[in-house]
């Protein structure tokens, strides 16, 4: 007798053929995709069988599955599948019913996993900031303040001390400590087959932690691997030069950020680091500053480029544009507010300054739930695999 | 008799340094008168004009041509003589068989300007054997039967309709017959069917009424309802069809005869291992066609298992019970001699049901399951899960596209497993897999398990057809094919080694409905070609088109009745006093009665005992073995062997100079006579050269080279008596393809026969 009665879920193959992975009832196992892929490991190769599981509907088999992780959507299997049934696309969407579905309010997974939902996923950073601005305006007497020498002074109406800071604290370790529970829960998943997968001793995770960060955002050496992968006839947009460029303006930018706060609230205590806001143009933080924005944009511009320009083979779903999308705005409305207050339009760079602070609160807030989230469920992923020798 | 015979040396084919007008010279030389005409000409095919105009200054009745295989060109060679007066034309193979194929004795490298001595004896001995095969050649008399325009339909099901129709569209006056009382057979029970036209990716309905109705309306066929072959009288093109219609007896003249008699369905006792009667839960195909059409379908996870593996383990030891048998009667000696001994006696159909028709029937249930889970899917609209268990998935040709798009159901889930239970549990019945494409092994919860139906075709249970014939009223060796009226030929699907009766549809073979239309017509087709052939005196394939046909020179006959045994198809009857009775139109031309009549007293017009025996005489055999090498006689197959040695020789494959061939119809037709005037002859050795034989033969004949193996034991006999080495004679497989093997088998041959020493009877 067999141990596992099969117990499949049709909502689970609708909501993955939603999601992204239309064709995947076309797979007739060749496996093709399993020897194309540079990622999978020799025992038990994927995506092959994450194809027959998402085709019986087994969603803890499929959810629970760590190669998932392992892939890192090169499309090599897409473009070379003879029935096109996209296993690329179907991985991806896996990955994203799993943002969707695993931590709750399971009404934010829900909100993030379509565009009716930007409304209400809008909507609650504008009222938190639009109560900031209300309260502050009321105080200062003008919706549209100026600072007594006259300068744009964003820290007139959103007052650091009082409401950014406290906010995005609130919000950073709020999100943060999501995702720590997701990951938890993630790992939770793999466990089962974690112990199948135990191949010779097992790593310290530190190690791990360190040699997954050097492949994937030092050296992107995992790109380097995707993109070596076996002739497909069609054309390829490299990713590992824009995504590394992007990871990098990440890094710059929370950097800088931690600086400025460090400098700031630090400052009160030694006043020798004060940094104060605006910053001059020639500081150094700042021009380490609008460094990290440019490579920001080029790299936006070139990830969007390959994503509007994928072969015919491949595609992008709702969460891949999301997350393209929200950092846009974040990027655009950063920039925009810092020219319009240079500019001295005043209207105009509250505003704008107002709509950055939602959609940066939407960046930071809904990480746990969106395509963002895998910087950390990959990582944790990948060190796991790699502790338990499956990579 | 050709009495004037006009000579030809093609000096554009033949080469070799060949100096032809000697050839011609010494041709003159030998045969004076009987060779009025002996030209070289340039250019063969370009000399149809010079040749015909020397038909008719010299009254030429024979033309000899030598240069190229008769397999190149013939088309060119006709001389229709406005008289009607009929001239005779044979080939001569100077090329592939003999400049092209030559090698020095000792290996040395031939200049190709400068003739060696003996390629010009070797070109020599061709022409003179070319002309007394010619001289030894009479003008043929076809042998013309009625060619009835009437085709006979057995079985009225989706096959046989459609073989009425397009007979009928073609022409011919249909006599349909049908067991039932209704037409429609198996696919009354197929509420739907699977696809049947462009872009065969859905099913459809089957129209069967409509198809039905067309029938009836049409005036030139004739449906018998309730109707039984009752025998099968005579031969191809004027066959008596009586038949038991309804209690009463009815005959039509029919010219052909069309076998869809369809199947019937494996019993259940050979599924009950899978569970089949345990449950009501636990089905046939069969059984879930009839829910379906009355929409009693509740069950929501149905489980289709293609795999049936355990019930063809339950049942092994018995399908394997007939095989011992045919091999412990090979290993006592039965063969096809005793075999003819047991004919008189009332004959007992044997029933050949077993569980192998399960397996065969994969490709129709892995179809047929893909459609009716494909229907449950349409009905619920995708509520329910139906899983397909397969082990193999055998989609025929296009329907691969039906196959495609029912993967692409969403209800529709399939994998590869080893079956290995299917217990029924009171509330639901649980299927158990392994070795799953999933990775894991699973069971899985049902409330229905539908399993396949086997395709059990008629002719393993009945006589269909009941012929009036010596060799009994059944299709012959239907057991090597489990009972399926398969054809006996690798390349002509439709036949049956009854000429004039073709079989289509899932008699033939397990397949679907679209492969049982497409049968319909090709089985309507060889009907038609068999009629028209007979009309005109002609054989059917493989020697399609052949005007000569066997004579008996029955003053000789002493009723040894080898011949009526051993003809593949049945061809010839007896009398009471056991002389043979001929049909031509039964006959496929392949000469194996005069192979095997010890009397020697059948013929053809162009190819008998005589003949070959003056032919294989005329080369001179040198007295000395040592000084003039040995003489090995080789009787190629025309089917497969000669083509062989021609395309050798095209290759510049080479072999032994000593040796000549003469091709020969099959080897079934050759007659120890032969061999024996070789050896009085004074050759070293005889090779025959033939077809595969055995459970995968590949003789064009079926029996023929099967039946020359088994004669050699007959004439190791006769020349051990002689005081000659029975190794002398040999009989070597080859097929078509295998050219680059011909050096190899004629040399290994020469040098066995070099070592064995001269003929004792050489010189004698």
């Amino acid at each position: 007798m067999a141990a596992i009665t099969l117990q499949p879920d049709m909502d689970f193959v609708r909501r993955l053929k939603e999601t992204g992975g239309h064709n995947l009832k076309e797979c007739y196992q060749c496996a093709t995709c399993s020897v194309a892929c540079p990622m999978a490991p020799d025992n038990k190769p994927f995506p092959r069988k994450e194809m027959v599981w998402a085709s019986f509907g087994l969603k803890e088999k499929l959810t629970g599955d760590i190669d998932l992780w392992l892939c890192h959507n090169c499309g090599n299997c897409s473009d070379l599948c003879p029935r096109h049934a996209g296993p690329a696309e179907l991985m991806s969407a896996a990955r994203d019913i799993i943002y969707r579905d695993m931590l709750k309010p399971r009404l934010i997974g829900e909100w993030m996993s379509k565009p009716s939902g930007l409304v209400p996923l809008f909507l609650i950073p504008a009222l938190i900031w639009f109560i900031v601005w209300w309260i502050r305006a009321s105080i200062v007497g003008s919706w549209f303040p100026r600072a007594a020498d006259g300068r744009i002074v964003f820290g007139t109406i959103f007052y650091g001390d009082y409401t950014i800071d406290p906010i995005f604290m609130i919000t950073f370790f709020g999100a943060a400590f999501i995702l720590a529970h997701g990951c938890r829960k993630l790992l939770d998943k793999f466990r089962p087959e974690g112990k199948l997968a135990v191949i010779g001793k097992k790593k310290n995770w530190f190690v791990c932690l360190m040699e997954v960060l050097w492949e994937e955002t030092g050296s992107a050496s995992k790109f380097a691997q995707c993109e070596e992968g076996p002739a497909t006839g069609e054309p390829h947009k490299t990713r590992r030069f824009s995504h590394t460029m992007l990871v990098w303006s990440f890094c710059i930018l929370t950097f800088v950020t931690t600086v400025v706060a460090i400098g700031h609230w630090g400052g009160k205590i030694l006043p020798f680091i004060l940094i104060e806001t605006p910053m001059p143009q020639g500081f150094w933080v700042k021009i380490l500053a609008n460094i990290g924005a440019a490579l920001l944009i080029i790299a936006l511009i070139m990830l969007t480029w390959r994503r509007a320009t994928l072969n015919r083979h491949q595609a992008s779903n709702y969460y891949d544009w999301y997350l393209l999308g929200i950092i846009w705005a974040v990027a655009l409305t950063g920039m925009f507010t810092q020219i319009f207050r240079l500019m001295d339009w005043i209207h105009w760079a509250f505003v704008i300054y107002y709509i950055h602070l939602v959609v940066v609160w939407m960046l930071f807030a809904y990480v746990p739930w969106s395509k963002l989230g895998h910087f950390v469920y990959r990582t944790a992923a990948m060190v796991y695999a790699r502790m338990y020798g499956r990579s | 008799m050709a009495q004037k015979i006009g000579v030809y040396l093609d000096r554009e084919n033949i080469g070799g340094g060949l100096n032809l007008d000697e050839l011609a010279a010494k041709t003159k030389e030998k045969w004076g008168e009987l060779t009025p005409v002996v030209k070289v000409v340039p250019i063969m095919a370009e000399s149809v004009p010079e040749i015909e105009a020397d038909i008719k200054a010299n009254d030429l009745d024979g033309v000899l041509l030598c240069g190229a295989s008769p397999r190149v060109d013939s088309g060119f060679y006709r001389f229709p003589q406005e008289d009607g007066r009929k001239i005779l034309v044979d080939h001569v193979n100077l090329r592939e068989q003999c400049v092209l194929c030559y090698e020095n004795p000792d290996g040395s490298p031939v200049d190709p300007r400068v003739a060696p001595e003996l390629l010009k004896i070797m070109a020599q001995d061709y022409i003179n054997m070319g002309v007394v095969q010619l001289q030894k050649t009479t003008p043929a008399d076809p042998a013309v039967v009625k060619g009835v325009r009437r085709i006979l339909v057995i079985g009225g099901g989706w096959t046989g309709m459609h073989a009425a129709i397009e007979a009928s569209k073609s022409g011919y006056e249909v006599v349909l017959i049908e067991k039932n009382d209704k037409l429609g057979g198996a696919v009354n029970n197929i509420p739907v069917a699977s696809p049947l036209r462009s872009p065969w990716a859905d099913k459809e309905p089957t129209h069967l009424s409509e198809l039905i109705e067309d029938l009836d309306k049409d005036p030139n066929i004739t449906v018998c309802l309730n109707a039984t072959m009752k025998t099968l009288v005579g031969e191809p093109g004027e066959y008596k069809a009586i038949a038991n219609v309804g209690g009463e007896e009815k005959s039509w003249e029919v010219g052909a005869v069309v076998v869809a008699t369809g199947w019937v369905p494996l019993s259940e006792k050979y599924l009950a291992p899978m569970g089949l009667g345990s449950s009501p839960a636990i089905i046939t195909a069969a059984q879930f066609a009839q829910m379906l059409v009355k929409n009693e379908v509740k069950a929501k996870r149905i489980a289709f298992v293609l795999d049936t593996t355990i019930a063809e383990k339950a049942f092994a030891a018995e399908a394997n019970e007939p095989e011992k048998d045919i091999l412990e009667a090979e290993a006592s000696g039965k063969n096809a001699e005793s075999d003819g001994e047991n004919m008189d006696q009332p004959y007992v159909k044997e029933d050949l049901e077993s569980i192998k028709h399960l397996a065969y029937s994969n490709v129709v249930n892995s179809v047929g399951m893909l459609r009716q889970a494909n229907i449950i899917c349409d009905k619920t609209g995708d509520a329910v899960q139906a899983y397909i268990i397969y082990k193999n998935m055998a989609i025929p040709g296009i329907l691969e596209r039906f196959y495609r798009t029912m993967q692409n159901r969403l209800g529709i889930m399939m994998t590869k497993a080893d079956v290995t239970s299917v217990k029924d549990h009171g509330d639901r019945v649980v299927v158990s897999c392994e070795n799953t494409l999933l990775g894991m092994d699973f069971d899985l919860d049902v409330d229905l398990v539908v399993l396949p139906c086997g395709i059990v075709p008629t002719t393993a249970k009945e006589l269909v057809v009941n012929f009036d014939y010596r060799q009994g009223p059944d299709f012959p060796d239907l057991e090597l094919f489990d009972g399926y009226a398969d054809s006996n030929y690798i390349c002509f699907p439709y036949e049956t080694r009854r000429t004039g009766v073709y079989a289509a549809g899932c008699v033939r073979q397990p397949m679907t409905l679209d492969l049982c239309e497409e049968d319909a017509c090709g089985a309507v087709l060889k009907a038609i070609e068999c009629i028209e052939s007979g009309d005109r005196g002609v054989a059917v394939a493989p020697r399609s088109g052949d005007r000569t046909h066997p004579i008996f020179n029955f003053l000789r006959c002493t009723q040894c009745k080898r011949c009526t045994v051993e003809c593949p198809f049945g061809a010839l009857d007896d009398d009471e006093k056991g002389t043979p009775k001929p049909n031509p139109s039964r006959c496929r031309r392949c000469g194996t009665c005069f192979g095997a009549c010890p009397e020697r007293v059948i013929s053809f017009a162009d190819y008998n005992i005589d003949q070959v025996s003056a032919m294989l005489r005329q080369p001179d055999i040198p007295k000395n073995f040592k000084e003039g090498g040995p003489r090995i006689l080789i009787m190629a197959c025309e089917n497969d062997a000669y083509p062989a040695l021609d395309m050798a020789g095209l290759r510049h494959k080479k072999w032994s100079p000593y040796c000549r061939i003469i091709p020969v119809r099959c080897l079934g037709s050759v007659n120890a006579i032969w061999i024996s005037d070789a050896m009085n002859k004074g050759y070293d050795g005889v090779l025959l050269m033939g077809c595969k034989y055995g459970d995968d033969y590949q003789c064009h004949f079926m029996k023929g080279s099967e039946l020359s193996h088994l004669r050699m034991e007959n004439i190791a006999e006769t020349l051990n008596r002689l005081r000659v080495e029975p190794e002398r004679v040999e009989q070597l497989e080859v097929a078509i393809d295998e050219y680059d093997r011909i050096p190899e088998l004629i040399d290994g041959f020469v040098d066995r026969i070099t070592a064995l020493g001269p003929n004792p009877f050489k010189g004698m």
